[in-house]
C-alpha cells in the first residue's frame, strides 16, 4: 500500500507542450501548474474553454504524459492499479459504449474493478436507483439523452465506491433538477469522506458546493482559494428583511448616509434555477401534459425525493458493501422501501418546495463577523410561509451538511454577498 | 487479471457482433454456401462436385473471415480510441496489456464461433452431396477413398531446389567455361538447364527402370490399402495417349548372391496401361510394407508394349492415417492461425495506426501471405545480385510475412483428402501464431503503453 500522501492530488509544475510533426513547441496547454487538493475537500477547478482544465485532468489520468513535472494522486501515479481502483473518473462527455445497456455498462465497469459478483450486483442496482435509471436500465446507452448518458456516467464513476472522484462538467445537459441533484451528491459525497477535484465553467454550480477553487488561464492559476474567502465582500454588508414602508426605507436609508456610505436599495432576485424547479413542481402538481419532458422531470422528481431520504441509506450501503462484507439482503430492503415511496409522490411535491422555498423563509443570523445578515424575502405572497424550523435546518443540512466545520452558521453560504464571480475570472 | 481480459474480450465481441460488416459476412456466407453446394459441378462425377464445393467454400469462408477479423481487430481498437471509451477504460484499474490482449481474445472468440458455425455447415453439405448427387458404386467408393477420407502422402523426393541447384551449379560451370550462350539471359539459360535437369531426373526409357523409395510408411492396419498415386507423360506423345508400364512394389533391399529376396513380405506385381498427363492411382495391400516401414517402388518401362520415353512427373505413395472429420477439423485449425495471426496484426497496427491505415497495412500483409511464396521465389531472383542486402532486408521481413499459401493452404489438404498431422499444425501454431504473433503483439503492447491515448487538444 502506499503511504498516505499529504495531499489528494499533487502536481509538481507539470507542464504540457502540444508540439507539431516536427517537434517544435506549438501550444503550452499547461504551464507549471502546482495543484494541490487536500482530502475531503471539494475542490473547483475554472477556466474558460481551452484555459488547460482538460488536458491537466488528463495529465493526472495517464491519458496524457506531462512534458515536464510530475504529478500525484492518492500519493501515487493512475497508472497503478492500486492507485486508480480508488479514483472514479466522470470525463467530459460519457464515453460509453453505446450498445450497453445502463446495466451492463455498470456491469462492466464494476468488472473491470474485479468487484466479486454480488458486490457488483448489488452496486448496480443502488447506483441505478441513485441515478433514477432503474426504469430503463435494459435500454442500450446510445439511445440515452446526454443528460441521462451524464447519470450513467456519473454511476460509473461511483461503483468502485472511490476515494478521489474527478468530476469533468458533471452536470453539463443536466436539466435544473438535475443538476441541483448532483450538486447535492456531491456535497454528500464530501461529507462522506470523498475528496472530489470539480472541473466546470458553470460557475453557479461550482460556487454551490465547492470548499475551495482554483482558476486557470492559459495554462497557468491565476488565483486559488476558499470560495468564501475568494466571494467574500468584507466591506460591504447586505440586509434583506420583510416588507418594510417607505417611511421605514426613509429612516434606514437616513441612518446608512449617517454613516457615509454609498447605499442602494431594490428588491431582491430569485435565483433562475429556483424559480425553474418551481414552475416545474407546480406544474407536476396540476397534471398539466407535456411531451417528452415528463420522463426527465419524474427523474428529477425521484431524485430529488431520494436525495433527502435515500441518498444517505444508498451511500451506507455502497460505503458498507466492501467486498468482504456485504449484506445480502440490504439491496432488497432498500428496494421495497424505495417502492413504497415511489406510490407517495405527494411526499415529493412537498420536497421539492421546500427546496425551492428554503431561501424565501425569514432568516435571521449573527455571524460571528461584523457583518449582520438579515435575511427575508417576500417576493412570492401566494407561497406560505413556513415558519417550521426544524424541517427548514435538515433541508439545509442536507445541503450543505452540519458536520462541515461551517460552525453553525449554515446560512452563511446562501446569504453570502456575492462578488461577481466573473469579474474573477477575467482578471 | 483473467477476469478484467475477459471482460474486454466479452465487450468485444459483443462490439464486433452489433457491427454491419460481421452482419454482412455472416449472412453472405448463409446464403452462399448452401447454393454452393448445389450448383457445384467440378468434372461432372461426385467426386468433382463434392471437391469443387469444399475447395471453394472453404477458401470463401477463409477469406472473409481474414478480411472480417481484420476490419473488427482493427475497429475493436480505434474505435475505442477515437470515441474515446478508452478514457473511461484506462481510468480503470486495468494495465494496458490487459486492454490489448482482452481486445485480441474478443477478436479470436468471434472468429472460433463463426469458424465453428461455418465448418459444420460445410461438413454438413459436403457429406450430403454425394448422397445429393445420387452417386452409386464405383463412383461412390471412389469419393469414400479419395475424398471422405485422411491418407497421409510421402512424396517422391524431386524437389525444385535441389533441381535449381544443379541447374545453378550447371550454370556456373558453363560459365566458367566461357560456353554461354550469347544472345540469351542468365534467366533464359536457366530455364532450359532446370528443364533439362528435371526431365532427366525424371526419365525412363524403354526397358529401364526407375525406382522410388519410401520410408517411414506407418500404416495402423496391414489389411489396409496402400495407393500408389503418379501422373506419367510419354516422350514423344504416345498416339494412343497412354504408356505402359510394369510397377513392383515391396522391399528389395537384401538380396542374397543367388538374387533371392530375402524380405518377409511379399512383392507385389502390377502391370498396366495408364492415360498420361493425368493423375492415376491404384492400391494394394499394406502388408507390403516392411516392419520398419519401408517400402520400394519401381517403375519399368515395358519393352514389350511400350514404344516412348516415359516420363514420370510425380509419383507419390498414400495411406490411411485417419478420419475424414479429424483432418477436417484440423484444416479449420489451420485456417484459425491465420485468422488469429491476422487478429493480432490487427490489434497491433491499430495501437499507433488510424483505422483506414491500420487496415490498409493488415490488408497488405494479408494478400502478401496468400502469395507469398510466389513473392519469394521471384525475389530471389531479382536480388541475387544484391545478396547481402537481401539476406538482411528483405528476406527477415518476408519471413515474417504469414505464409498462407501453397504447403500452408487447408483446402488442398481436404480437397485431396491428405492428412494434416497434428505435428504439422503444432509447428504452423509456434511459429505463426505463437512467435510471429507474440513479437507482434508485444510491439502493440509496448506502443499502447507508452503512447498518448488521449489527442491533443487545446
Amino acid at each position: 500500500m502506499v503511504a498516505e500522501a499529504q495531499y489528494a492530488i499533487e502536481t509538481f509544475s507539470l507542464t504540457k507542450v502540444f508540439r507539431d510533426l516536427w517537434g517544435r513547441a506549438k501550444v503550452v496547454a499547461v504551464d507549471g501548474l502546482n495543484l494541490k487538493v487536500r482530502h475531503n475537500e471539494i475542490y473547483g477547478f475554472l477556466g474558460p474553454n481551452g484555459s488547460g482544465k482538460t488536458t491537466t485532468l488528463k495529465m493526472l489520468l495517464n491519458l496524457l504524459h506531462p512534458s515536464k513535472g510530475r504529478a500525484l494522486v492518492l500519493g501515487g501515479t493512475t497508472g497503478d492499479p492500486l492507485i486508480s481502483r480508488r479514483i472514479g473518473y466522470l470525463p467530459e462527455e460519457s464515453y460509453l459504449y453505446p450498445y450497453l445497456s445502463a446495466r451492463e455498462t455498470l456491469d462492466f465497469f464494476g468488472k473491470l474493478f474485479g468487484l466479486p459478483n454480488h458486490v457488483r450486483n448489488n452496486r448496480i442496482e443502488a447506483l441505478l436507483e441513485m441515478v433514477g435509471l432503474m426504469g430503463m436500465a435494459n435500454r442500450p446507452v446510445g439511445t440515452f439523452s446526454k443528460g441521462m448518458a451524464r447519470r450513467i456516467g456519473l454511476a460509473q464513476a461511483l461503483i468502485n465506491d472511490p476515494e478521489l472522484l474527478i468530476l469533468d462538467e458533471p452536470t453539463s445537459g443536466m436539466d435544473p433538477i438535475g443538476t441541483r441533484q448532483i450538486k447535492d451528491l456531491i456535497l454528500n459525497l464530501a461529507r462522506r469522506g470523498k475528496t472530489i477535484l470539480l472541473c466546470s465553467h458553470l460557475l453557479a454550480d461550482v460556487e454551490d458546493v465547492c470548499d475551495r477553487i482554483g482558476i486557470l488561464y492559459g495554462g497557468r492559476m491565476q488565483v486559488e482559494g476558499s470560495v468564501r474567502s475568494l466571494l467574500q465582500q468584507s466591506n460591504r454588508n447586505q440586509i434583506v428583511t420583510g416588507p418594510l414602508s417607505d417611511q421605514a426605507l426613509g429612516r434606514i436609508r437616513q441612518i446608512i448616509t449617517e454613516e457615509k456610505t454609498d447605499v442602494e436599495m431594490s428588491s431582491p432576485m430569485d435565483k433562475l434555477e429556483e424559480f425553474f424547479i418551481r414552475i416545474v413542481t407546480k406544474a407536476q402538481q396540476e397534471k398539466l401534459p407535456t411531451s417528452g419532458a415528463v420522463s426527465t422531470t419524474k427523474i428529477g422528481d425521484f431524485l430529488a425525493r431520494e436525495q433527502q431520504e435515500k441518498t444517505t441509506a444508498l451511500l451506507d450501503q455502497l460505503v458498507s458493501a466492501s467486498m468482504e462484507l456485504v449484506p445480502q439482503g440490504d439491496a432488497m430492503l432498500e428496494k421495497v422501501h424505495t417502492e413504497e415511496k415511489s406510490q407517495a409522490p405527494r411526499e415529493d411535491r412537498e420536497l421539492l418546495s421546500r427546496l425551492a422555498k428554503q431561501k424565501m423563509e425569514p432568516v435571521v443570523r449573527l455571524e460571528e463577523t461584523q457583518a449582520t445578515e438579515l435575511t427575508s424575502v417576500p417576493t412570492d405572497k401566494s407561497m406560505e410561509q413556513v415558519g417550521d424550523e426544524t424541517v427548514r435546518k435538515s433541508v439545509l443540512e442536507s445541503l450543505i451538511g452540519p458536520d462541515k466545520g461551517q460552525s453553525g452558521d449554515a446560512g452563511t453560504e446562501i446569504t453570502r454577498p456575492d462578488s461577481s464571480e466573473e469579474d474573477e475570472d477575467v482578471s | 487479471m483473467f477476469r478484467r481480459i475477459w471482460a474486454i474480450a466479452q465487450n468485444t465481441l459483443s462490439q464486433a457482433i452489433r457491427m454491419r460488416v460481421a452482419v454482412v459476412v455472416i449472412v453472405l456466407l448463409l446464403i452462399l454456401l448452401p447454393l454452393m453446394s448445389m450448383t457445384a459441378t467440378g468434372d461432372q462425377t461426385a467426386l468433382g462436385k463434392v471437391q469443387t464445393f469444399v475447395s471453394y467454400s472453404m477458401s470463401l469462408t477463409s477469406l472473409l473471415l481474414c478480411v472480417l477479423t481484420i476490419i473488427v481487430s482493427v475497429y475493436t481498437v480505434t474505435n475505442d480510441l477515437r470515441r474515446k471509451h478508452i478514457f473511461l477504460v484506462v481510468s480503470k484499474p486495468i494495465r494496458r496489456f490487459e486492454i490489448v490482449t482482452g481486445k485480441l481474445l474478443g477478436v479470436v472468440m468471434l472468429d472460433v464461433m463463426l469458424l465453428t458455425v461455418f465448418g459444420v455447415i460445410i461438413y454438413g453439405l459436403a457429406l450430403f452431396m454425394p448422397r445429393m448427387s445420387r452417386a452409386e458404386g464405383a463412383e461412390l467408393e471412389k469419393v469414400n477413398r479419395e475424398f471422405f477420407t485422411s491418407r497421409t502422402r510421402l512424396e517422391t523426393s524431386l524437389d525444385p531446389d535441389e533441381i535449381e541447384q544443379q541447374s545453378r551449379r550447371r550454370y556456373e560451370q558453363l560459365k566458367e567455361d566461357n560456353r554461354l550462350p550469347e544472345d540469351m539471359t542468365r534467366e533464359q539459360v536457366m530455364e532450359v538447364l532446370r528443364n533439362e535437369a528435371l526431365s532427366a531426373a525424371k526419365s525412363i526409357p524403354l526397358g529401364y527402370v526407375r525406382k522410388w523409395e519410401f520410408e517411414n510408411v506407418r500404416v495402423s492396419d496391414p489389411n489396409e490399402m496402400i495407393f500408389i498415386r503418379y501422373k506419367l507423360r510419354g516422350l514423344p506423345s504416345p498416339s494412343d495417349d497412354q504408356v505402359y508400364g510394369n510397377w513392383r512394389i515391396g522391399d528389395f533391399r537384401s538380396v542374397d548372391a543367388s538374387g533371392r529376396l530375402q524380405a518377409k513380405t511379399r512383392p507385389y506385381y502390377v502391370s498396366r496401361p495408364d492415360p498420361v498427363r493425368t493423375f492415376v492411382e491404384f492400391s494394394i495391400p499394406a502388408d507390403v510394407v516392411a516392419e520398419d516401414g519401408y517400402v520400394s517402388v519401381e517403375l519399368q518401362n515395358n519393352p514389350a508394349i511400350s514404344l516412348v520415353t516415359i516420363v514420370a512427373e510425380d509419383v507419390q505413395l498414400l495411406y490411411r492415417s485417419g478420419t475424414f472429420t479429424g483432418n477436417f477439423i484440423r484444416a479449420e485449425l489451420l485456417i484459425l492461425s491465420r485468422l488469429v495471426f491476422l487478429a493480432v496484426i490487427g490489434v497491433s497496427a491499430s495501437t499507433w495506426l488510424s483505422f483506414p491505415v491500420a487496415v490498409l497495412v493488415c490488408m497488405a500483409v494479408f494478400l502478401t501471405g496468400t502469395v507469398n511464396g510466389f513473392i519469394i521465389e521471384s525475389i530471389d531472383f531479382v536480388s541475387a545480385a544484391f545478396a547481402i542486402l537481401y539476406q538482411f532486408t528483405i528476406r527477415p521481413v518476408l519471413w515474417f510475412l504469414p505464409k498462407f499459401d501453397e504447403a500452408y493452404n487447408p483446402t488442398r489438404f481436404i480437397l485431396e483428402g491428405r492428412t494434416l498431422g497434428w505435428l504439422f499444425l503444432g509447428k504452423v501454431y509456434l511459429l505463426t501464431v505463437f512467435i510471429k504473433g507474440g513479437l507482434l503483439l508485444l510491439l502493440g503492447v509496448f506502443i499502447f503503453q507508452h503512447r498518448e491515448l488521449a489527442k491533443t487538444s487545446v
